[in-house]
């Protein structure tokens, strides 16, 4: 196992190349310029450790997080959770919370598979998305990037990789999988209190 | 200042048992020593008989609708009313639901459970301390021993996830907690910070917060009905730790916050010597603090102003109790003050 290293956050004035890749993701992801859409959390925060997280806060909250930094401390998480930032694509896996909250402020879904309740109750207990329980499918799908996993009530339920194109999805038997399970929110109620880097299965 | 030694405090909190007391703690399976306190506090053992059998009685737990997340809890409703679970609305908080019976899944297993629509409390009383703490979205706010975040993220709900709630607490696993549940329901404007909460004015300087909510750590004296192991795991030793911590926290509350500013403190507990004691001792150590009037939400009791050898300030009536048995809800203490 790798020795914990001590985490650091840094402001995009600091870190401003592995910024503008955040950024360039998100809109890749979202088709939108997420900062803009999610005023007043429009300042990124990374924070390194094990792993790179990013965060989405407001001036208030950044002021906050500078007043820590000065004594050398740094948040447990603050803000909009963006999600992790990684070395390998899928370079960005969001966050349900960014997911939920993107949609609800843009007003349609994008990447996005609704799945019926019956195909999310095992998709909340850690199973891809099979085609035979997806509902209805809003582009772009891309084979082998992000995808979010919507119930049939709206609320984003989880993030995964598309195993399949908008264009051959329809090529895909009923026991095939769309979606494979990246992050779902049962984890909430499997492994809440657990360590984070446990969390993505991919 | 001089706030007694733990062993002064233990000297100061015993108490000698009666027959009656003894007689009453076998019966229901308390240490004798509380059931003493209890006479202490009512000054009648039928009071305290009745106190004693509304631990048995058990909680109807709350359902608070997270409104960042559902805008009409009516939805809420219906959607676990479908699951089988019967609510009944909280007279005092349109947003929250008592659980009058359980449904066909755990409240915590439920899908509108893990999308974020709610939160479980295990009790109307932890609903109070941000209700009259009533921040605003200008506010900035400490919540001071986070725990896991029920009145974080009901901090944040009343302030309409805007303005800044800073949220500290020491305890690794509740942290993690935390952050979930914060991510669940997708509450934004909270910084959480791993931290001993007494270095907070060390960190963020003197005066940093407008509201502080300090709910602070206890023995858990008012919500045995949720523990019943609180009968007999703690002894006056504990509550002389418990009454230290309490202190220490309280006068970090109150120099955390800016003058003006509000710092609500409770306890889940009805010792006198985690509430009232507390505050009378801050009180007597700091100048400029006054306690302010509670809005009457409930037909609050008032806060007590004598117990056994102990007497407090006067003042310290408008502090305000809660009881299993008058009120149907944990046994809570709470106090409002104002930093002049």
């Amino acid at each position: 196992m790798p020795l914990k290293e001590a985490l650091k956050c840094f402001s995009c004035f600091e870190v401003s190349g592995l910024c503008s890749r955040v950024l360039s993701e998100l809109r890749r992801v979202f088709g939108v310029d997420v900062t803009e859409l999610l005023s007043p959390y429009s300042e990124l925060l990374l924070c390194s450790g094990l792993f790179t997280e990013v965060y989405l806060v407001s001036n208030d909250l950044l002021g906050v997080v500078n007043v820590l930094r000065r004594s050398g401390r740094v948040p447990y998480c603050v803000g909009i959770y963006v999600g992790r930032f990684r070395g390998r694509k899928p370079y960005l896996i969001p966050s349900t919370m960014l997911a939920n909250t993107v949609f609800s402020r843009l007003g349609r879904y994008v990447s996005t598979v609704v799945v019926s309740d019956e195909g999310l109750k095992p998709f909340l207990y850690g199973r891809d998305v099979l085609k035979a329980s997806v509902t209805k499918v809003y582009p772009k799908l891309r084979r082998k990037d992000i995808a979010f996993v919507v119930g049939s009530d709206g609320y984003v339920y989880g993030v995964g990789i598309s195993l399949v194109d908008d264009s051959t999805i329809n090529d895909l038997g009923r026991n095939d999988v769309v979606v494979k399970n990246v992050f779902d929110v049962g984890w909430y109620l499997r492994g809440g209190t657990e360590p984070r880097e446990k969390k993505f299965k991919t | 200042m001089t706030f007694p030694k733990v062993d002064e405090l233990v000297r100061l909190f015993s108490v000698s048992v009666s027959e009656r007391a003894r007689a009453l703690a076998s019966r229901y399976g308390f240490r004798d020593y509380m059931v003493e306190r209890y006479y202490m506090m009512f000054g009648d053992w039928g009071v305290v008989e009745e106190l004693l059998r509304s631990f048995d009685r058990g909680l109807n737990k709350v359902v608070r609708c997270n409104t960042l997340r559902v805008p009409d809890c009516s939805y809420l409703v219906s959607r676990l009313g479908r699951l089988g679970f019967t609510l009944r609305g909280v007279s005092w908080c349109g947003y929250a639901f008592e659980v009058l019976s359980e449904g066909f899944v755990s409240l915590g297993a439920t899908h509108e459970f893990l999308a974020g629509m709610y939160y479980v409390h295990r009790g109307l009383a932890t609903l109070l301390p941000p209700i009259i703490l009533s921040p605003k979205p200008s506010d900035r706010v400490l919540d001071l021993a986070a725990g896991v975040g029920g009145k974080t993220t009901h901090l944040s709900q009343i302030m309409g996830g805007s303005g800044v709630v800073v949220a500290v607490d020491i305890d690794r696993f509740k942290v993690r907690a935390l952050r979930s549940n914060l991510e669940r329901l997708g509450v934004c404007n909270v910084v959480v910070v791993r931290m001993d909460g007494r270095l907070v004015p060390e960190v963020f300087g003197e005066g940093f917060f407008s509201k502080v909510l300090l709910d602070a750590p206890c023995t858990g004296e008012g919500i045995i009905q949720v523990d019943r192991s609180r009968r007999f795991k703690t002894d006056v030793v504990d509550l002389a730790r418990a009454s230290q911590l309490q202190y220490e926290l309280l006068l970090t509350a109150l120099r955390s916050v800016c003058s003006g500013g509000y710092v609500l403190y409770s306890t889940c507990s009805i010792a006198p010597e985690e509430d009232e004691f507390v505050v009378d001792s801050v009180l007597n150590d700091l100048d400029g603090v006054e306690v302010v009037d509670i809005p009457k939400i409930i037909d609050f009791h008032p806060g007590i102003t004598e117990f056994g050898r102990l007497r407090f300030s006067d003042e310290l009536r408008r502090c305000v109790r809660t009881y299993p048995h008058v009120h149907g809800m944990e046994g809570f203490f709470i106090c409002l003050l104002r930093k002049l």
